[in-house]
């Protein structure tokens, strides 16, 4: 996957690309809004990661100015600003996601990957279907092999989220933020305990165990 | 040169103006007044002079020649109102009052004339009086010329025009002395004001405009003024100490993580020790100086404002369901017993996100220091006084009542809670949340001792219902 750096801090911008070829990625740096209109308006890009506060033209501008002109590429916004009204401008502007910093590595390469994944997925799906496990969306039914697994409704959102970006890492931060919309970190892992919850569920009594931990990431679904 | 001060004002420039258009209105009625009195004045003067050339006219037509003479030599003689020449073709004069006419062209009718009439009194001395008249060429070719004291008359104009004169320069004057009154009246109202921001802007804040209790605008704008202060110094002082604290917080932390790589760097050197172990160590605790700098920042900005931003009308019932359905899993695996007991249908106004942050900082307290068997209970409710309360009641341990203000500074842990994870700002975000609310928080003891657990503790959220 190819992906558009857009951030005047060179090192920051340095030790991302390092991060996303290290996960087999490609990546380009632009180091302003203008750089940035320039390349992502020369080369296709999966997902671009844009800066909010950059020099000549800020991230915001930058992305409206690419939307205007028809450019649909997924955008992940990096700010230090982090307050809802902030999140909100980012949003409407054009943004997909919105991370504040400081970041995690495992949780930016998250969150772009999840971005290139919902591009690929563009149609509107009504079953869900990861190995042998079948979600359907608008019964509200899940099937593993067959059997019938009983969810309870956010269970239900969370394995959707979590099929969604089937073989991907998802985050503790981005299950919070995209399931319970929340924008905060509970000291305690209520996070972890529901996904316990969702793995009794859906991986007893199978032989393979589908929803794996990720060492100093989060989760993965597994086919 | 610059004008004095007073006349440099915006009320008497206003004055100014006002009066200019005044004024102007003023002439148009004065004038009105002028058309209606002293024309009126001459025009009847006039029209009787024309009746009275059309009386003689008609009498000559009808009469003739010999007949207007007569009457002529009669009205001159009779002492009436008018005057009276009557001359041959050529202008000389051949009967009446005067002696010769003040027109010098004898070429037929003419238009109103007016001279002065030399009268000479009974005591013998000479005046002369204003007079108007007409020519016309009667039939026979002979010039009548008929004419009338106006005296009378224009002396009543006169008088009615130095009337008017007066009334105008009273206009002037009274509006001039209004505008330096009000002009003065004005400055004095807004030279307390402007005293007041060179005080602020010289750097002191506390200075405050007077208010007279009037009630009027300047008292208004004088009490928005001292609000305006207020919430300055208040917020100023609150990034001052905001500002402060986090150089305060965040030193203890990154003074760790610094020692922690210095010796990780002399084990290193040493060949001793592994540096990866050290380096996966410094990450998670440079994640955690983050963390601290987070919630600090949070509170901080908090409490640096009187409200907090983003808010909006919402269900406290709803949110505070959305955070127990988070929680409700970990107590299950504690195995404590998870009540939650909300009141459906009220409303709270505030920002969501940082009401979610703090009722979800209470619960995982609650969580975190429950021994497992205890009981969590949330409860959301209005109550008697009109507050709404969000609280959590747990039966675990509790704090003595003395520590139960310490316990909400920033980064106080007590001795018992060491061995639990967090930072120790979980209720300093509580209480800098309900403070941008105008609400408090609120540490009781819980449910008391039972079975060798408790006393507990119940921490409550109340902020004002909408």
């Amino acid at each position: 996957m190819r992906v558009l750096i857009v951030e005047d801090d060179i090192e920051a911008a340095s030790a991302m690309a390092l991060g996303l070829n290290e996960a087999g990625h490609e990546t380009r740096t632009a180091a302003d809004g203008e750089a940035g209109v320039v390349a992502a308006m020369a080369e296709r890009f999966d997902v671009m990661i844009v800066d909010r506060m950059m020099p000549r033209l800020h991230g915001v501008a930058m992305v409206e100015m690419l939307r205007r002109q028809g450019d649909q590429t997924p955008v992940l916004f990096l700010s230090a600003l982090g307050e809802v009204a902030d999140r909100v401008t980012g949003l409407n502007a054009g943004g997909d996601d919105y991370l504040v910093k400081p970041y995690a590595f495992a949780e930016l390469i998250a969150r772009v990957e999840a971005l290139a994944r919902r591009r690929e997925t563009g149609s509107v799906q009504t079953v869900l279907r990861v190995g042998d496990l079948e979600m359907n969306l608008i019964g509200r039914e899940v099937h593993r092999a067959g059997r019938e697994i009983d969810l309870q409704p956010r269970e239900f959102q969370l394995l959707e989220y979590l099929m969604r970006n089937a073989g991907q890492s998802v985050t503790r931060t981005m299950l919070l933020e995209k399931v319970w919309e929340y924008h905060f970190d509970p000291q305690t892992n209520v996070i972890d305990v529901h996904i316990s919850r969702l793995r009794s569920k859906i991986d007893k009594g199978f032989d393979r165990p589908m929803l794996q931990t990720v060492r100093g990431s989060g989760y993965r679904l597994e086919a | 040169m610059r004008l004095p001060r007073l006349l440099r004002t915006t009320p008497f420039r206003l004055t100014l103006l006002f009066l200019a258009v005044f004024a102007a209105a003023a002439s148009a009625f004065l004038a009105y007044i002028y058309l209606a009195t002293a024309g009126e004045v001459s025009r009847r003067a006039d029209a009787s002079v024309s009746r009275e050339m059309t009386s003689l006219a008609a009498l000559d037509r009808a009469s003739g020649a010999m007949a207007l003479r007569r009457a002529v030599a009669e009205r001159s003689s009779g002492g009436g109102a008018f005057l009276y020449l009557l001359m041959n073709p050529d202008g000389r004069p051949l009967r009446g009052s005067l002696a010769a006419s003040p027109i010098r062209r004898f070429d037929g009718d003419s238009d109103w004339v007016s001279f002065r009439l030399t009268v000479i009194g009974r005591d013998g001395g000479v005046t002369t009086r204003p007079a108007r008249g007409l020519e016309r060429r009667m039939s026979t070719g002979e010039l009548l010329f008929v004419a009338a004291d106006v005296g009378e008359a224009e002396s009543y104009v006169v008088r009615i025009l130095r009337a008017l004169w007066g009334a105008g320069a009273m206009v002037i004057v009274l509006g001039m002395a209004g505008g330096v009154l009000v002009s003065r009246g004005v400055s004095r109202n807004i030279a307390s004001l402007s005293e007041v921001i060179d005080t602020v802007r010289r750097g002191n804040l506390s200075a405050r405009a007077p208010i007279k209790g009037s009630g009027d605008e300047y008292d208004e704008l004088a009490a928005g003024l001292n609000e305006m202060l207020e919430r300055l110094e208040r917020s100023i002082g609150g990034l001052r100490h905001a500002g402060d604290a986090i150089a305060h917080d965040l030193r203890s932390p990154l003074t760790r993580l610094r020692t922690r790589l210095e010796a990780a760097m002399i084990e290193a050197d040493a060949g001793r020790g592994d540096p990866r172990a050290a380096l996966h160590q410094t990450l998670d605790d440079t994640d955690g100086v983050l963390r601290t700098f987070s919630a600090v920042l949070a509170i901080a900005r908090l409490e640096a404002v009187r409200d907090a931003p983003d808010q909006v009308l919402f269900d406290p019932g709803v949110l505070a369901a959305g955070v127990a359905e988070l929680y409700e899993p970990v107590c299950e695996e504690k195995s404590l017993d998870f009540k939650v007991e909300i009141t459906p249908f009220l409303t709270l106004k505030g920002n969501r996100e940082f009401i979610a942050q703090a009722f979800a900082n209470i619960l995982d307290n609650a969580v975190k220091y429950t021994p497992a068997g205890g009981a969590v209970m949330l409860r959301v409710r209005r109550r008697s006084a009109g507050d709404i309360e969000m609280s959590v009641t747990d039966t675990g341990p509790g704090v003595p009542p003395a520590e139960r203000e310490r316990i909400v500074q920033r980064f106080v842990r007590l001795e018992s809670s060491r061995t639990q994870p967090g930072a120790g700002l979980g209720l300093s975000l509580v209480a800098a949340v309900a403070g941008a609310h105008r609400g408090r928080l609120e540490i009781d003891e819980g449910p008391g001792t039972l079975d060798g657990s408790g006393p507990g503790l119940r921490v409550a959220l109340v902020m004002a219902a909408q």
